[in-house]
């Protein structure tokens, strides 16, 4: 029986005066892959901070497993897998593959626990499961783009979450690891009955993955399967008329922000 | 060279310097990672404000070195944390805020007072057996909770964001880590000096950045080598009759740069 992950009720979030999300009703359910798009600014990663319970809303209510975001403990916080948006790290930063990993477990453990082998053995699994396990004495930042978002997915599972947040996970990777990357997701939701919340601005690469999309600008336009939201009226209503272009069974979503 | 160990003094000095020295290393290794190299310049400048008004009003140092050096540390996190200022210039300001007020305490000190110098430049060879008592139990304090927190501290220093994403209090870990840093400024002040104990944090974690790719073998080295050029700093200042707190800090230098030219990590790049 699928029980509610997150739940939002007309939850409203910003900062210093600004209105990020307005008005999101939401409730996304274990075992369901989610896929989360819009355009640049338009809340996603708003949405991502507040299922990390990161950012409260300053209206409406918002509900993480079983707990008010308010009450929202770090123990609630190790059971969300999370990767952030990529960042460039700093290459000579001096961390393996595996301590990266292993950091994974340092939420989990909590205060004052030493690492052990069964949380060495979780590392190495999870380091198994992404194809990186012959890497982990590499240092992490000589691994290319890719590799580093494997290690980075593989930290998140060894927290052995109940769901996988990941934020754009395959932009600034080449477009065969983008696939390979998705291939392991797709796996990970299958294999290991993981909730997947993926949130991208690709919506060509996810359509054909996701049980459920969620298309957000500033609030939530449409929330369902890829062929109830993938429609031209809603998505020109996000994207702007002459943006959209749909053929068949092709969305075309120009990115217009890269030619800005 | 022997017998120079049966002296009381210089086995104390040694001590002293080898405490200080993996100390200094130990939580420069978190210093240079997680980018906070200013905060340790300044908060040993501003312990040392406390020192001198300590000897203005005739009160123990160490107390008002720990209240000046932690209420920096603080009030440089929180100003931060509300975003109204970057971490640089709150500090630089404090820094040099707290260094006019040690010169305004000297200033308003009636006679000439020998004793505040040497926690500007360091007298690790005048170190008393009761200095050494404090500094003991202090680095034990420091690096016994350092121990206790270390996974916490790496993965705010790795990445503070994702570790408070994954379930660890990180905000907390690094306002525990900000006192340390305080708590370690502190301890060193009258051995290497308020100066050049900016140098001890820095080098010897920095001499280890260099040579590895893993944050548990940087920890060691950076241990080994700060330990290393503080006792062999004392050792030389003796022989060759120099200054210790410079000796201690150019050693380092040395052995720094040693380490840039051999690093394989420069190295790989360079044949990459």
């Amino acid at each position: 029986m699928a029980h509610s992950i997150v739940r939002f009720e007309h939850a409203t979030f910003g900062f210093s005066g600004v209105i990020a999300l307005k008005d999101v009703t939401l409730e996304i359910t274990s075992g369901e892959f989610v896929g989360v798009i819009g355009p640049n600014g338009s809340g996603k990663t708003t949405l991502c901070k507040a299922i990390l319970g990161l950012m409260r809303p300053l209206a409406g209510t918002l509900q993480i497993f079983d707990c008010s975001c308010e009450k929202l403990q770090c123990y609630h916080r190790a059971k969300i897998g999370y990767l952030p948006q990529k960042g460039t790290i700093d290459r000579n930063f001096p961390i393996t593959v595996l301590e990266t990993v292993m950091m994974g477990r340092y939420g989990v453990l909590g205060l004052l626990k030493r690492p052990r082998k069964a949380d060495r053995d979780i590392a190495l699994e999870t380091l198994s499961h992404v194809g990186m396990l012959d890497h982990r004495h590499d240092a992490l930042g000589q691994l290319s783009g890719g590799q580093q978002q494997r290690v980075f997915i593989a930290r998140a599972l060894a927290q052995q979450p109940q769901v996988l947040l990941l934020d754009e996970p395959t932009t600034g990777i080449d477009i065969v690891t983008q696939h390979s990357v998705l291939d392991l997701i797709k796996r990970l939701h299958q294999d290991l009955g993981l909730t997947i919340v993926l949130i991208t601005h690709d919506i060509n690469m996810i359509r054909l993955h996701v049980d459920r999309l969620v298309l957000l600008k500033t609030k939530l336009y449409a929330a369902g399967p890829p062929a109830d939201v993938l429609k031209p009226d809603i998505l020109s209503q996000v994207y702007g008329k002459d943006l959209v272009i749909t053929d068949k069974d092709v969305v075309i979503v120009e990115d217009y922000h890269h030619h800005a | 060279m022997l017998e120079l160990l049966s002296y009381d003094f210089m086995q104390r000095s040694l001590l002293a310097a080898a405490l200080v020295g993996a100390l200094c290393s130990v939580i420069g290794v978190f210093v240079v990672l997680r980018g906070l190299a200013f905060v340790g310049a300044g908060t040993a400048h501003a312990a040392f404000a406390g020192v001198a008004l300590a000897y203005l009003i005739g009160f123990p140092p160490l107390p008002l070195a720990i209240l000046f050096g932690l209420a920096t540390v603080w009030v440089t996190g929180i100003m931060e944390e509300q975003g109204r200022m970057k971490l640089d210039v709150s500090i630089g300001i404090l820094y040099t805020a707290t260094m006019a007020l040690a010169i305004l305490f000297i200033g308003l000190m009636k006679t000439y007072n020998a004793e505040v110098y040497g926690y500007l430049f360091g007298s690790v060879l005048s170190v008393t057996s009761d200095e050494l008592d404090i500094i003991l139990a202090l680095s034990c304090l420091v690096l016994g909770i350092i121990v206790l927190f270390s996974k916490e501290l790496y993965f705010i220093a790795f990445d503070q964001e994702m570790a408070e994403a994954s379930g660890v209090p990180a905000r907390r870990m690094y306002y525990l880590l900000l006192t340390l840093i305080a708590l370690t400024m502190v301890v060193s002040l009258k051995t290497v000096g308020a100066i050049l104990v900016f140098a001890m944090v820095l080098i010897p974690a920095s001499t280890a950045y260099q040579l590895t790719h893993s944050l548990s073998h940087m920890t060691a080295y950076a241990v080994v080598i700060g330990t290393a050029s503080a006792v062999g700093g004392v050792l030389l200042s003796y022989v060759w009759d120099v200054p210790t707190g410079p000796a201690i800090v150019l050693l380092a230098t040395a052995i720094f740069f040693g380490s840039v030219l051999f690093s394989p990590k420069r190295l790989r790049r360079m044949t990459a």
